[in-house]
């Protein structure tokens, strides 16, 4: 019931035909290592950006946001549940020893969820910045993602982001349109999470990025960076936002923005774990987890009771 | 806990596909997790659950022979050019 390739050159070249791998093919270990390691670090950060979520439903102004916050919320858990699933059924790690990597600071999530969202102005630069950048990755991968499950998955995961980033451009036409004092909170906000935002998408591509030459990532990270800057600055701006980008300039002749050299140690930095605000989050995430823990204790003794 | 997989179908007017799949501890259990995780904004009217150890999953070897039956398919191409024939046959007579 499972495919087998000779080598690596064969497996290689069965992807490079547009071949589709399967949870039970016995793919190279490097090929499952490398696209686990990716779904696992997807499936973190969308738990930990649902937790975030959820610390603004009772902060968020208005019963109308308020309610798509729940919904967002709901969206968030609901991927990382769908991601550890695919994540789990690859053999590698189990969802519990994922969750027991995450809440020791051993494995890796998005650097956006490394920082604090302080001001309502925070959560609308996020739903509008991040989950831009966050659907434009997602987009990437799974318009040619070689391994199956985790493409179909992002299928439904992709129209979900989509719901939460028109949510955030409404948020922020809103804001933009607001009193001064709104105005101000906004760029504020931006200021904090432009640039975290633009990291998202990582330094460029190294020539030899397996996560290209297997078909995960269909682009690389410079192109879809560059298409974020190609639309969001002139957009931040015609809304009356300044781009913190103290080196932003614009080529007439090319007809694109530049914002000038990128600094990568805030990334490298959250990836280490060591953002401003990861040790909160992470013990956050790890305390929620015990809090929460009678629920499945409960739902595994349903188990046991008898009708 | 068990696995389940999930099958969806909207309006009849497709099969039930194959959605993903979630653990569980009950059948019940496992149904309210297929909505809340799979079936959130009407993607399906038609709900199956089916534990995955009870998925019969059939050899490669046992199916690949259905390929390399020409005898089961006809494309029509030669059914029209004997038409082509019969009809120049007819206008040249």
């Amino acid at each position: 019931m499972t495919r087998t390739w000779a080598d690596m050159a064969a497996f290689e070249s069965f992807l490079d035909d547009g071949g589709i791998v399967e949870v039970d093919d016995h793919m190279p270990d490097e090929y499952r290592q490398a696209v686990f390691a990716f779904i696992e670090m997807h499936a973190n950060s969308e738990l930990m950006g649902g937790l975030t979520e959820r610390d603004w439903i009772p902060r968020t102004p208005g019963l109308r946001h308020k309610m798509s916050v729940l919904a967002k919320t709901q969206d968030e858990i609901g991927h990382g549940h769908l991601l550890y699933m695919v994540a789990a059924d690859m053999q590698i790690k189990t969802r519990e020893e994922m969750l027991e990597d995450l809440f020791a600071g051993k494995s890796r999530f998005h650097n956006v969820f490394h920082y604090q969202a302080v001001t309502w102005g925070d959560q609308v630069a996020i739903a509008f910045l991040v989950d831009a950048a966050a659907l434009a990755s997602q987009q990437a991968v799974f318009k040619n993602c070689s391994y199956g499950p985790y493409r179909r998955i992002l299928k439904r995961i992709i129209s979900e982001e989509g719901f939460h980033m028109r949510l955030g451009e409404d948020r922020m036409m809103r804001i933009a349109q607001g009193t001064d004092t709104q105005k101000e909170i906004f760029q504020g906000a931006l200021d904090r999470w432009f640039w975290p935002a633009l990291q998202l998408f990582g330094p460029d591509s190294k020539p030899d990025d397996v996560l290209l030459r297997w078909h995960i990532k269909s682009e690389r990270n410079e192109v879809l960076r560059d298409k974020w800057v190609q639309k969001f600055v002139p957009m931040l701006q015609s809304y009356g936002f300044t781009v913190p980008a103290p080196d932003l300039s614009y080529d007439e002749e090319a007809g694109k923005w530049d914002v000038g050299p990128i600094d990568w140690e805030p990334l490298k930095r959250t990836l280490a774990q060591g953002g401003p605000d990861s040790a909160r989050r992470i013990n956050e995430a790890k305390d929620n987890w015990e809090r929460t823990r009678w629920v499945r204790d409960a739902m595994d003794r349903a188990a046991t009771v008898p009708a | 806990m068990h696995t389940y997989e999930i099958f969806l179908k909207k309006d009849g007017r497709d099969e039930y596909r194959h959605a993903g799949a979630l653990d569980a501890a009950t059948d019940d259990l496992a149904m309210v997790m297929a909505r809340e995780s799979y079936i959130r904004r009407a993607e399906g009217d038609r709900l199956w659950l089916v534990r995955r150890d009870h998925v019969i999953v059939a050899d490669p070897d046992l199916i690949a022979p259905n390929a390399d039956k020409p005898h089961r398919h006809h494309d029509g191409s030669a059914v029209a050019a004997r038409r082509k024939a019969m009809r120049n046959e007819g206008a040249s007579s």
